[in-house]
């Protein structure tokens, strides 16, 4: 006895096994137009100038800003993150504001160490005018951290500096015992889960 | 109008870790099934090495159903309910069990035996004040044959340390007895977790590989493990995860009697006037269907299990199917857990396996040690394990060691990311007469039912386990190297992949939903299937034994087919 409806879907996927590969990039070309972002002009320097002090380019390599940490954050908010565009994008115009207050020039203007005052207030949650300043600041060190240290699929980690900053040697499909050898870390691969460094 | 569908023998609702087992045994007796499912299957292709994919954003499990009836929870029937922006359980053919870490353990005696054991060996007054404890209606001897059953069927990895009371040290020795060895050899060790389990014996522990869903070696047709580092929230590319979705779904498909509804949410569970179930009805594609069948097994999620009965009322269940004894959400608990974080001077390589892939620790659980004195009863269980992504190793705690940002940081991370992991540690829990599950006063769901309440906060049994854990857990990680140790505060769990009760099983139907078989005290054709009839947690994953009391109870069903369903 069977019931009137079925679904031929359940049994002809039922246990298909993907074989180990890594998609091709030519599989991604519908997607390859130029992205979204969500920021505009002024908006993008104020959020390039904060990733840049957070992870700054030193003689260890690049920056935040270098690894497209910022692309990632102005990508995400037009995507998967849209939702939280118009909290951050108050966020930012609340760092410049209270830059302006404090420093008396627009935040990307400052000079480093004055940019990184302004950091340290946010951080603290001591920036007058700016009540959620502590929780902003955070956020935007998150979203840097998975802009420099993630997939560069999603448009930061460029040339994967990020990933071997850390010493990480990329996704591989199947990893073998010498591999998780803690006494020699494997090479690194500079691969993207998605076949290519450039993303979408 | 409801569509009115043919009727079936049983009606299974979820296709997950326990309905995704409990369907096997049903069709291979011929029984016609109705596996009614709200999630799809889903496309191996889909699952990536990207921890942006998996594990930020989590989109292997981010479907809809689950994040449309995300609980509240609150600490206390008078503090606040908040939602939380996030649900760990999705729906899908084969459900968690797609994404989960596969570990999968046998509970030990005593986590069915506790109150009477505990009582015993320290006393009445061991017992944890104002627990609802009470001794499991089943045993583990009359379990073990069913938790062999599974680990051959799905394909369990690992070492017995325990067969039919022959000790061998490489497996773990305090298991429970087992009739034979596991159906595939554990998986492999690494550098650092054999470093671990070394500083474990150097300390007079007992360290061994911990069991895992996972195949080490080709088993029925699927590859072994590719240890590849994207198992946490993500699904096995190559198969070796063994889901319900690649091993006891697809048997059941097979015989033919099993059809699979996608996409189908349920709604209600109907009851005739004399307290029978007749069957269920979901909502799929706009449309609205009701699917008779003489039994009806429930297998949705713990949260979920509790809230269908309690929105499913009707004459003879005026508070809720199966809530005539005002027993449906009580004795609900989360597991308590531990994170503790190691940081070594020197590089681990932990960026690549499976957090099953590890060494763990069972010294320290259940009842293997003296408690006298301690002030809690219980234990916990240590476990070391393998897979680390980028993002989260550059989170890492900065110890007082650097600041949180800037050059000084980024010299410190490039140190340190991959010197560091986090242990996982699971605590024995007991449930209270002030933990429980009802329905949401206020939030509802997009159809307008309330959403699943979740009452919970510390107790004081359960925070001096972790704490002792923790401190345990600080000298193996200290033993093994580790400059620098953090143990997070016990604070006890919010929502959780590891919920339990709200339908206890139990003899006593004034204190329990099911019987020792795991069927309604009240509706006679309604089975429960999950962590949702569990009484204790163990020190350890749920799974296994969701998977062997499913077993248990669809064989009941089959062997009993014409007393329980006519």
């Amino acid at each position: 006895m069977q019931p009137e409806e079925t679904d031929e879907r359940n049994i002809s996927r039922r246990t298909v096994i993907a074989s180990a590969t890594l998609i091709p990039v030519a599989a991604l070309t519908a997607a390859a137009q130029a992205p979204q972002t969500a920021l505009s002009v002024s908006q993008r320097q104020i959020l390039d100038a904060f990733v840049d002090r957070l992870i700054p380019k030193d003689e260890l390599g690049p920056g935040a800003l270098e690894c497209g940490a910022a692309n990632y954050i102005d990508r995400a908010l037009a995507d998967a993150l849209a939702a939280e565009k118009g909290s951050f994008t108050e966020g930012l115009s609340a760092v410049d504001a209270f830059a302006r207050q404090a420093h008396g020039a627009a935040f990307p203007e400052l000079a480093a160490d004055q940019k990184d005052a302004v950091l340290t207030a946010l951080e603290a949650g001591n920036a007058p005018g700016f009540p959620n300043a502590r929780a902003f600041f955070n956020r935007v060190r998150r979203l840097t951290l998975e802009g420099t240290f993630g997939d560069p699929y999603y448009g930061g980690n460029k040339n994967f500096a990020g990933w071997d900053l850390i010493r990480y040697p990329g996704p591989r499909l199947a990893v073998g015992p010498d591999d998780q050898k803690m006494s020699s870390l494997p090479k690194p691969l500079h691969q993207s889960a998605y076949g290519s460094g450039r993303g979408h | 109008m409801a569509i009115n569908l043919k009727p079936v023998d049983v009606a299974v609702i979820g296709l997950g870790a326990a309905g995704g087992v409990a369907v096997l045994p049903l069709a291979r007796a011929g029984l016609t099934i109705a596996g009614i499912e709200a999630g799809g299957w889903m496309d191996p292709h889909s699952f990536r090495p990207d921890e942006i994919h998996n594990n930020v954003r989590q989109l292997v499990t981010s479907v809809p159903k689950t994040k449309r009836e995300i609980p509240t929870i609150r600490e206390s029937p008078s503090s606040p309910a908040r939602r939380s922006p996030t649900h760990p359980m999705m729906n899908a053919v084969g459900g968690t069990s797609i994404h989960y870490w596969a570990q999968s353990w046998r509970l030990k005696p005593w986590d069915f035996r506790t109150r009477t054991e505990a009582a015993k060996r320290y006393g009445p007054a061991s017992i944890p004040a104002g627990s609802t404890l009470e001794d499991w209606p089943v045993t583990y001897d009359e379990l073990e044959l069913y938790y062999d059953l599974v680990e051959y069927e799905i394909g369990v990895s690992g070492k017995a340390g325990n067969i039919q009371g022959k000790l061998d040290p490489a497996g773990n020795i305090f298991e429970a007895p087992r009739q034979r060895e596991y159906p595939m050899p554990p998986l492999r060790g690494t550098e650092f977790t054999e470093r671990m389990a070394d500083a474990a014996r150097k300390l007079g522990w007992h360290p061994f590989r911990a069991p895992a869903a996972i195949n080490t070696q080709p088993y029925r047709g699927r590859p072994g493990c590719v240890y590849h580092g994207y198992c946490s929230f993500g699904g096995c590319h190559v198969g070796a995860k063994n889901s319900t979705a690649i091993t006891t779904i697809p048997e059941a498909v097979k015989t033919k009697n099993l059809t699979i509804f996608e996409y189908a949410q349920v709604t209600r569970i109907a009851a005739g006037a004399e307290g029978r179930v007749t069957g269920v009805s979901y909502l799929r594609g706009g449309k609205e269907y009701f699917q008779p069948a003489r039994a009806v097994l429930l297998a949705s999620y713990t949260y979920e299990n509790s809230r269908l009965l309690l929105l499913s009322k009707s004459k003879p269940y005026p508070m809720g199917l199966s809530n005539n004894h005002g027993q449906v959400g009580r004795h609900y608990f989360g597991h308590w857990s531990g994170f503790v974080t190691g940081l070594f001077p020197f590089d681990i390589n932990n960026w690549y396996g499976l957090p099953a892939q590890g060494t763990t620790v069972d010294d320290w659980a259940d009842d293997q040690f003296d408690h006298s004195g301690l002030g809690f009863i219980g234990g916990t269980t240590l476990h070391v394990h393998t897979e680390t992504h980028p993002i989260d190793a550059a989170a890492i705690d900065t110890f007082g060691r650097a600041p949180a940002w800037g050059s000084r940081w980024k010299a410190y991370i490039r140190e340190n990311a991959g010197r560091w992991t986090s242990a996982y540690l699971q605590t024995s829990t007991f449930p209270y007469e002030t933990t429980f599950l009802d329905l949401d006063s206020e939030v509802r769901d997009p159809l307008g039912d309330p959403v699943c309440r979740i009452t919970t906060g510390p107790r004081q049994n359960e925070q001096r386990a972790v704490a002792f854990a923790n401190r345990k857990m600080d000298e193996w990680f200290r033993a093994a190297g580790a400059i620098e140790v953090f143990q997070p505060p016990a604070n006890g769990p919010g929502i959780s992949t590891h919920a339990y009760g709200g339908t206890r099983m139990g003899n006593n139907p004034e204190t329990n939903v099911v019987d020792g078989w795991g069927f309604s005290h009240e509706a006679p054709n309604l089975g429960i299937l999950g962590a949702s009839v569990m009484g204790t947690s163990g020190a350890r994953n749920p799974t296994l034994t969701v998977q062997a009391l499913a077993w248990r109870t669809a064989e009941h069903l089959v062997k009993n087919w014409k007393s329980i369903a006519s």
